[in-house]
Parts: C-alpha cells; sequence; structure tokens
C-alpha cells in the first residue's frame, strides 16, 4: 500500500499557475490572490492554512472551478480549467471534484442516502454498490441512511458529506472548513476519516482550515498570507503549524 | 422607527416591487370585478329599461282615469311642456302596420313616432339619421336586416284601408330590449307628422318629461301632477325604470348576483395571494427583525415596524390596483363586445366607479395586507433574539404539522356542506335549488381549502411518480416541503379553475341537454311559420310543399285557444293523427302517445294533476268531451295535444290556414339541397319563414356560449393572479434557497438543471391547483346539475372534456411562464456568493 501512495504522490493532482483574483476597483480593489503558484500532489492530505482575509477560501474556491480567476491557471489533472465555460466546469465538478463544505452540506428534501448518491444521479452513473457499502459502514451511516438531514446531528451530517464525496471517487475532494461548526469529538472523527480516505484508500484531500488541531490531520500545511504563499510545512503536528501561523502573524 | 422603516422600504425595494404587484393585482381584481358588475348593471338599465332613460316624470293611465280606451288625452301634452321646470316632453305610441320592405314580402310593424325632445329618444341611432320630415322614416338593425333595408331605400307602410304611404328610410337605430321591442314585429320610426297620416288617430300610453336643470324629480312629478289632476298616475323618472325592470324579469339580478359572487370569490383569490406573499416576506426578515431587537428594539417596536410597513405597500398598491382594475374591467368589456355583443348591439364601455368599489379595493389591498404581515410578523418576534440570528430558520424547519383543529374545522365545514347539498337537491323548484346547491359547493370549497396542506402532498408524490431525472425529481421534493406554503399558493388556482369548470360543466350539461332535447322534440327537419300572427299559411301552401321533391312528410299545427270549467284557461295543439309519434315526438310521463284518436287528449301532467285527473278521466273543453288518453311531461303543447280535426272544431270558425308546417326529408336528403328547394317554394308566400333545427339549435348555443365567453375572461383575470402568486412564491423560494442551489450547482448541477427544477416546481405546483380544481369544479358541477333537474326538466350531466383540456394546458404554459424570471435569478446568481449566503 505505501508503495502504491509513494507513487501516486509523485503525480499532480491540482496545480495553480501565477494566480491572481481581485475584488472591487480602484481604490478599494483587494488582491485576494497575488500571484500564487502551487501544486498539490495526487494521494496527499493537504491543508491551506492562513489568518483571516489571506484568501484561503478564494484559493480553494478557484481551484474547485467555483469561482473565476482574472489571471493565471488551474490545472486539475491534465485538464486547464481556467479555460473551460459554465457548463464544462459544472461537469467537471460533478464528475472529478468532490466536496465537503463547512456547513449546509445537504440537501433537506432528501434522506442521507439520496444525498449521499445526489451527485452520481447528476452525473447519470450507477453507483458501485460495495463501495457504497463500504463508505457507510466505515462512516458508521448504516442506520442513518433514511434519516432527513433535520434528524441527524452536526457530526451525522458532515459524515453524510463526506459520504457523498467519496462515492463517486473523485480526482480531488476539497474540503472547506469541515469541522468549522463541529464539536471536538464529531471534528475528530470526520479528520480521521479524511485522513485514512487518503492513507487507504489513496483519495486526494486539499482542506482549508484555520484550526491547527485539524491542520496537523495533514501531510502537508500550505500556509498562505495576503494572498501570496508564505510557508508551508512537511508532516506537520500542531505545535509546529501555532508556530508558523505565529510567525506569519508577527 | 420610521426611518428604519423608510430605509428598509429603499433597501428592499426589488423584493417589495414584486409584493407589491401581488397586491396590486388582487385588488385590481376586485374592484375589476366590481366595476364590471356596476358597468353590466348600467348597461342592463339602459338595455331593459331605455325607454326610462333620461326620463324625470312619467305620466300613466290609473284605474281611475277617464276614457281610458283612448288613453291620456292628446292636450296634456301641450300642457305639460308648457308647465314650469319641464324642459322637454313627448308622448308615447305607437300603432300596427303592415310594412312592405326591400324583399317585397309584408311584415307587422309596430310604428313609434319620433320623440321631439333629443333626451328623450329611447332609441340609438346606428346609421344615417332620423326622420326629420313626414316622408322619412328609421327603422331598427334588426328590421334593416330581415327586410333588407338600408339608408335611402323606399318603404312603403299600409294604412288600414290598405292604402300606401312611401317613406324613404334615412336612418337605422338600435332599441333597448323590452316588451314592445321584443314582440318580433318590424319598428319603424317616423316623425310625428308622419304618424298621423298613416294611422290618424293613435292612443297615447305615456307622456315622459325631463326636468329643467334644478328640478327634482319629485319637483316635477308634483308640479305635472298639478296639470293632470289625481285620475293619472305620475311617477319619478326613478320609479319608472324600477317598475320597467320588474317587468324584464330579474334576468338583470341575476347577473348583478352572479358578478358580486364573483367579486367575492375574487376577495378571496386576492387575498391569500397577498397573505402568502407577506408571510414569505417576513419569514425571510426573521433575521433583520431579530437584529432590531438586539440593538434594543422592543417587540412593540419591531410589530408596529413591520405593521407601518404593510400599510404603507398596502396603500400604494392598492391606488395602482383600483387604476388597474378599471383597465381590466374596460378591457374585458372590449373583448366581450368584439367577440359578439349581445344580439350584435354595439357594447359601449362603461366604468362606473362607486364608493363601494373604491372602499373594496383599498379594504382589499390594505386591510389583506396588514392582516398577512401581523400574523407572521406575531410568530418572527416570538423568536428569542439571539436564536434567530444564529441560524437562518428555514421555512422548511417549521413545516407545519397541520393540526386536529384544522381536520375537526374542516370536517365540520364539510358536514354543513353536505347538509345543505342534500337539502339543495331535494328542492323541486330550480331556482332556490341552485342557489342552495351552489352556496353548498362554495362551502364544501372552504372545507376543501382548510385541507389543503393534508392534500397537497400526497397528490405531489402522486405527480412526482411520473417524473424522471434528478432535476424533476428535486422540484417534486421542493414542491412537497411546505405543504401549507404550496396549498396557500395553489388555492389561488385552485378556486378559479374550480369554478370555471363547474360553470363549464353545467353550461355544457345544459347546452348538451338543449340540443338532445331539439332533435327530440322537433325530429322535423324543417319548421315553415308565418312571420304575421293575423296572417297563417294556407293548406294550399302547405300542398305545394308537400309536392316539393325529397320532402317525406308536411304536417300542419293549428292552436286552439278555447275554455273548460276544469282549468283556469285552455289552449290545445292539433296536429294530424298520422304525425303524432312521428314529427311530434313529445315525452310522456304516463299512457302511450299514440295512437290519438279524435276526441282524446295528450294531457300535461301538471295540469292533469292541478284539475285532479288521470287517465281515462274526461276533460271538458270548449262544451267537447276530451278523455285523457297519456300525460304529457313537456310544456310546449299548452294543455295538451289533440288530432287537428279535434282542434278545428274548438276553434269558432273555420281556420284560415296554418301557423306552423312541420316539415321531414326523405331520409339521407341533402341538407342544402333540399332547403334550396324549399326556399323556392317558401318565397311565393310573403309571409312565411323557414327554420329548422339546427338554426335553433346554434342560436341556443350561442346563446351559452356568450355567457361562457364572459365567465372565462373573468376567470382568465383569476388564473393571471394566481399564477403572479406562484411566480411570487418561487422567487421568494428561490431566495430562501440560495445556498442549496449554490450547493447543487457546486454537486453538478448545469444551470439548466437548475432552471428546469424551478420549472418543473412551477408546473407541479399549478397542476395541483388545477387538478384539484378541475375535479372539484366536475363535481360541484354534477351537483349543480342534478339540483337544476326536477320532474319537468332532466338535465344530462356531461363533461366537456375539450375545454377542461385546453384549461389545464392553459395552466402549465402559464406556469411555465410564472417560473421564467425566478429561474433565470437562480440561474445566474454565484456560486461562491450562494454559499457565503448564510
Amino acid at each position: 500500500m505505501s508503495a502504491l501512495v509513494s507513487e501516486v504522490g509523485t503525480r499532480t493532482a491540482a496545480a495553480a499557475h501565477n494566480l491572481v483574483k481581485v475584488y472591487g476597483k480602484g481604490d478599494t480593489a483587494v488582491r485576494a490572490l497575488d500571484g500564487i503558484d502551487v501544486a498539490f500532489q495526487a494521494g496527499r492530505f493537504t491543508a491551506i492554512m492562513g489568518p483571516s482575509g489571506s484568501g484561503k477560501s478564494t484559493l480553494m474556491h478557484c481551484l474547485a472551478g467555483l469561482d473565476t480567476v482574472d489571471s493565471g491557471a488551474i490545472h486539475i489533472g491534465q485538464t486547464e480549467i481556467t479555460k473551460l465555460n459554465d457548463k464544462d466546469l459544472t461537469k467537471l465538478r460533478r464528475d472529478r471534484v468532490g466536496f465537503v463544505f463547512q456547513a449546509f452540506n445537504l440537501l433537506p428534501t432528501l434522506t442521507a442516502e439520496q444525498n449521499i448518491l445526489l451527485g452520481l444521479e447528476l452525473a447519470g452513473r450507477k453507483p458501485d454498490q460495495e463501495w457504497f457499502d463500504t463508505i457507510v459502514t466505515v462512516l458508521g451511516l448504516r442506520d442513518r441512511l433514511t434519516h432527513r438531514p433535520t434528524e441527524l446531528s452536526g457530526g451525522q451530517q458532515q459524515r453524510v458529506a463526506c459520504a457523498r464525496a467519496l462515492v463517486a471517487r473523485p480526482e480531488v475532494i476539497f474540503a472547506d472548513e469541515p469541522t468549522g461548526n463541529l464539536d471536538s469529538r464529531s471534528g475528530a472523527e470526520v479528520l480521521d476519516f479524511l485522513r485514512m480516505s487518503v492513507r487507504k484508500l489513496g483519495q486526494t484531500v486539499i482542506m482549508v482550515t484555520h484550526d491547527p488541531v485539524a491542520a496537523s490531520y495533514a501531510d502537508r500545511v500550505v500556509l498562505l498570507a495576503d494572498g501570496r504563499l508564505a510557508g508551508e510545512i512537511h508532516q506537520p503536528t500542531t505545535e509546529s503549524v501555532v508556530n508558523a501561523l505565529t510567525h506569519l502573524g508577527a | 422607527m420610521l426611518k428604519t422603516i423608510l430605509a428598509g422600504l429603499r433597501a428592499r425595494t426589488a423584493r417589495l416591487v414584486l409584493s407589491s404587484i401581488a397586491i396590486a393585482l388582487g385588488v385590481a381584481f376586485v374592484t375589476g370585478t366590481l366595476v364590471l358588475g356596476d358597468a353590466v348593471e348600467e348597461q342592463t338599465r339602459d338595455n331593459f329599461a331605455r325607454s326610462a332613460r333620461n326620463v324625470d316624470a312619467a305620466v300613466h293611465l290609473s284605474e281611475n282615469s277617464p276614457d281610458r280606451d283612448n288613453g291620456i288625452p292628446v292636450d296634456f301634452l301641450q300642457k305639460i311642456r308648457a308647465a314650469t321646470g319641464v324642459a322637454g316632453a313627448d308622448s308615447r305610441e305607437f300603432g300596427s302596420a303592415a310594412l312592405l320592405g326591400g324583399d317585397g314580402k309584408a311584415r307587422n310593424a309596430l310604428v313609434q313616432p319620433l320623440p321631439t325632445t333629443e333626451a328623450l329618444r329611447d332609441f340609438n341611432l346606428r346609421d344615417g339619421r332620423f326622420p326629420a320630415k313626414a316622408d322619412e322614416a328609421a327603422v331598427d338593425t334588426k328590421t334593416a336586416q330581415i327586410a333588407k333595408l338600408k339608408v335611402g331605400d323606399q318603404v312603403k307602410l299600409l294604412d288600414e284601408d290598405n292604402a300606401e304611404h312611401a317613406f324613404t328610410v334615412v336612418g337605422t337605430y338600435q332599441q333597448g330590449a323590452g316588451s314592445l321591442s321584443m314582440s318580433g314585429s318590424d319598428h319603424v320610426v317616423v316623425s310625428p307628422e308622419g304618424l298621423h297620416t298613416v294611422i290618424p288617430k293613435q292612443r297615447v300610453y305615456e307622456i315622459v318629461a325631463v326636468a329643467k336643470d334644478g328640478v327634482s324629480q319629485q319637483q316635477l312629478v308634483d308640479t305635472i301632477k298639478g296639470v293632470v289632476g289625481a285620475s293619472y298616475q305620475v311617477q319619478t323618472g326613478e320609479q319608472l325604470t324600477q317598475e320597467t325592470l320588474k317587468q324584464v324579469g330579474d334576468a338583470a339580478a341575476e347577473i348583478k348576483t352572479f358578478l358580486l359572487a364573483f367579486a367575492a370569490i375574487s376577495l378571496v383569490v386576492a387575498g391569500m395571494v397577498i397573505y402568502n406573499t407577506f408571510t414569505i416576506l417576513v419569514a425571510q426578515r426573521t433575521k433583520e427583525l431579530a437584529l432590531l431587537r438586539c440593538v434594543g428594539a422592543e417587540r412593540g417596536q419591531v410589530f408596529r415596524s413591520v405593521l407601518a410597513e404593510a400599510v404603507f405597500m398596502g396603500l400604494a398598491a392598492s391606488v395602482l390596483g383600483i387604476l388597474g382594475g378599471l383597465g381590466v374591467s374596460a378591457g374585458l368589456q372590449a373583448l366581450v363586445g368584439t367577440v359578439g355583443g349581445p344580439s350584435g348591439d354595439d357594447v359601449a364601455i362603461r366604468l362606473p366607479i362607486s364608493w363601494v368599489t373604491i372602499a373594496a379595493g383599498f379594504g382589499v389591498g390594505v386591510v389583506v395586507t396588514v392582516l398577512s404581515a401581523v400574523l407572521p410578523a406575531r410568530r418572527a418576534t416570538k423568536v428569542a433574539p439571539v436564536a434567530a440570528l444564529r441560524s437562518q430558520p428555514d421555512s422548511h424547519d417549521d413545516v407545519a404539522r397541520t393540526g386536529k383543529v384544522r381536520i375537526v374545522l374542516a370536517a365540520l365545514i364539510a358536514l354543513a356542506g353536505g347538509v345543505a347539498v342534500y337539502f339543495g337537491l331535494r328542492q323541486e323548484e330550480e331556482e332556490l335549488a341552485m342557489f342552495i346547491t351552489g352556496g353548498a359547493t362554495m362551502v364544501l370549497l372552504l372545507a376543501v381549502l382548510l385541507l389543503g396542506p393534508l392534500y397537497v402532498g400526497p397528490v405531489n408524490r402522486l405527480f412526482g411518480k411520473v417524473l424522471r431525472g434528478v432535476p424533476a425529481k428535486l422540484a417534486s421534493a421542493n414542491a412537497g416541503r411546505n405543504p401549507k406554503r404550496t396549498a396557500a399558493t395553489t388555492a389561488a388556482l385552485m378556486i378559479g379553475v374550480t369554478i370555471v369548470a363547474m360553470v363549464t360543466v353545467v353550461a355544457g350539461s345544459g347546452r348538451e341537454t338543449m340540443s338532445k332535447k331539439v332533435d327530440e322534440r322537433f325530429p322535423s327537419d324543417y319548421e315553415v311559420s308565418s312571420s304575421v300572427y293575423s296572417q297563417p299559411l294556407t293548406s294550399k301552401f302547405a300542398d305545394e310543399l308537400a309536392k316539393v321533391r325529397n320532402v317525406a312528410q308536411v304536417a300542419p299545427q293549428l292552436t286552439a285557444s278555447t275554455e273548460s270549467p276544469q282549468l283556469p284557461y285552455a289552449y290545445v295543439t292539433g296536429y294530424p293523427a298520422d304525425a303524432i309519434g312521428s314529427l311530434v315526438r313529445a315525452e310522456t310521463t304516463t299512457g302511450p302517445l299514440t295512437p290519438l284518436k279524435d276526441g282524446e287528449i295528450a294531457m300535461r301532467e301538471k295540469e292533469a294533476k292541478e284539475a285532479g285527473l288521470s287517465i281515462g278521466s274526461s276533460l271538458k273543453l270548449g262544451g267537447k268531451d276530451f278523455t285523457v288518453v297519456s300525460l304529457l311531461k313537456d310544456n310546449s303543447y299548452g294543455t295538451g295535444i289533440v288530432t287537428l280535426p279535434s282542434a278545428t272544431a274548438l276553434l269558432p270558425e273555420a281556420p284560415k290556414g296554418y301557423e306552423k308546417l312541420l316539415v321531414k326529408l326523405a331520409p339521407g336528403t341533402d341538407v342544402a339541397t333540399a332547403r334550396a328547394d324549399l326556399e323556392r317554394v317558401i318565397a311565393t308566400s310573403p309571409v312565411a319563414v323557414l327554420n329548422s333545427a339546427a338554426e335553433t339549435k346554434a342560436e341556443l348555443n350561442g346563446q351559452i356560449d356568450q355567457i361562457l365567453l364572459f365567465i372565462w375572461a373573468l376567470v382568465g383575470l383569476a388564473l393571471v393572479i394566481a399564477l403572479f402568486g406562484i411566480a411570487n412564491t418561487l422567487t421568494l423560494s428561490v431566495l430562501e434557497r440560495t445556498r442549496e442551489s449554490a450547493l447543487l450547482r457546486a454537486l453538478g448541477l448545469t444551470r439548466g438543471q437548475l432552471r428546469q427544477m424551478l420549472v418543473v416546481e412551477s408546473i407541479l405546483m399549478a397542476l395541483i391547483g388545477a387538478v384539484v380544481g378541475v375535479v372539484l369544479g366536475a363535481g360541484f358541477g354534477w351537483l349543480l346539475v342534478q339540483a337544476i333537474s326536477n320532474s319537468e326538466l332532466q338535465i344530462s350531466f356531461s363533461v366537456p372534456y375539450g375545454q377542461i383540456g385546453i384549461m389545464l394546458g392553459l395552466a402549465v404554459v402559464a406556469a411555465v411562464v410564472a417560473a421564467a424570471l425566478p429561474a433565470r435569478r437562480a440561474a445566474k446568481s454565484s456560486v461562491v456568493a450562494g454559499m457565503a449566503e448564510a
């Protein structure tokens, strides 16, 4: 298994080249991304960190094809997504990307199972029953499948979101503060699962977080400040991340 | 606080404009209906009481007038004209004369003098001008059409000694509906001098007068009373109008009742749309209201701010709506006028504005808006401010469990409605049965409306089953997520569709029954009748007709008025024995119609019952004894049917001919050829007129279609409002579900699919309303048909599927239109911005 991981680890799952994103115009213009060059290796768990307003969320939105950029290029696998139109971008998100958001991940009208399979249904793909069973069992959602989101706890809702992201076996899963709304125990469960999906299942996960504990689950932490790359940490621990952030703030 | 309110109004302009339009439309609907109702009444007054138009005082004969046979003394007119306060006066009189028109046929004509006072002319000029000289005449438009006369033609009037008097037609006119104008003969107006050359001495039956400015009707009446004395009746114009309308019957009152009922329905529909809009609007602002409370606003202040906003919006929208209502009613009148006003008359567009209309408009606009705002605002202010701030309470969280209270209430109302239906169905009298049953169906409708949140779920799931594809399934889930809201949104449409479906079914059934009746009752292919009552069709003419090729049978009809000691009045219809059962097919209740022998009578059941007669009884008619052999359901044969010889024997002198000839063609004859053949013979008689059942049917259908057209126009309006309600609900739902839409877009729903989702949701909502409405309407229609049917008149129930199909189709099309804007808006918004919206 470890051989396999190191092998795919050399491949790039997502990359940004000289990315610029400006909000507003004239005097009030803010350069949210100010020429960022960054690559994310496949089969790795990467965390993007930085203080508020550092551009970490914007970077993730752009990488995931949710937002447009002013200049620069983004690749998902071999595809330069900055050249795609809205329709192709939608298809790319549907077929090749998974999402776990901070909150409001699920459609209130659908059951947990329907929510998990929503992406596949949109793509018109048949779910792999064995794979689905594996994910559901690992996430402990077996007896929650017929429940609607309002009947699930916050942690359960996030696990359903994780299951949805994984079931389609996307090239990259983007997680935007996935533990932001959870208590520490539920948060740990979700992070454990994300790390396991990378280590054991070979998934690629890119996570935005402001929580050093959450970041310590990742293989690598990319630090952002003022829309620019401000360093990175390999095999981070909570302490090393806190340290790095303190230096950024200083 | 006022500043905050105004700032809020400014900040949310777009959203408020949408809601204001909904309110304005509701108000427009109510005022439109009311204005239309008043216009119809005014129109009816003019149409049915045109003879009372502009009249301030009228003189009539009374019981104790001297010399009643000679009418009102002619010198009264001069005296009244000379009296103080009289601006003008004219006598009303009419005489009969034979008219020779363009087609050379003699017809009965009513000749009236043209009132010299312009205001007192109860005719509306169409072409040319009114006669000014003694040898000029004007004819009414129907006469012009039938007698093929136009301005510039010559007509001749024959006086009592058959001397011809020539007149030049200088104009055509329209008259109001009344006993004179409806009498079926031709109408000619000549100058008073012209009249006296043809008919030297006329009987004046009425003198009408207009008051000078500043003289009241009552003052004028008092003055005239002094002139004519106590032995004549003097009325005010208003009294005359009322009396004239009463004579016409309650047709006018019925139209008014109908429109009032529709206005009531429009009130409910408008109220619902407004309520729905505001509920959503306030629900959306829960957070803002909570913030206001967090920074120190008291609950009362927040509450008042919502209230003030509602009053402001309600007032503004009401003004718009009232203006819109005027436009709508003008448009509807123009539409009905274009497609064909009653009997082809010109329909003038009238916009009477009464204080009731204005009050109702503001009432609906302001009161309903405020009520609709207050209830959700109460709910919003009940929540602890911090809780409201923390989480956006999605409306689907408070999907209200439909309370038991609601079910019990609905059951009670339904029970009351059911009892009323039971009583309505048992009524023998048509009108009463219709009113009770009609009212009862509305009570049942209320029960169904109350149960709305209960049934929209299952109905929606039923429709959802046939849907394929993710967007459609999501749409179905969305439509079912808040049953209360969906129910309220679809209710307006449902009411509208229920009413149209009901009226369509009742009218359709009535039409079906009528044409069936026409077929049954008139098995003859043609009827030839005489256009001049005093000149019947001769038996020689009947023989000529029988000789026409393809004519299989000709049967004369002879009506004989007679006397019977057993009956208050008696007149029988006679046919040749061999035509009874073939060309004459009356519906019997007991006893066979054929063979009917001389001295026997097939008697109308009702009269037989009243006289205590049954089969085998003896009936004395004109001194002769008739045996009752069967009882008739039909009332179109007078006391009953007898053989032609029996009828002839009842007449004091040998008849000059027959009033009607029934013609049967040989089977398989081409109707067009036969008609041409028959018309050649018809042309030889100056008085014969050809009728056919087909034409009668077309005429009947035309009348019903006219009513339907009007109802469809009104309901079209209800539909527009209901759809606006759907658009409104969708728009607000889209706003509410911004994050959801963004999530779906992130997960791979394309813009097109998102739009599709909303369109399907809109169609689902429209279909729920329309389908439930159609089912209810058909059911209610069936009840009404049952209620109107009695032992005398059986109406067979039939559903006009085509029209109802069109209605459902229209609902779908309109739903797509309604979804267009909200869908566009939803698809345009950015994913990231949507996700960020908390």
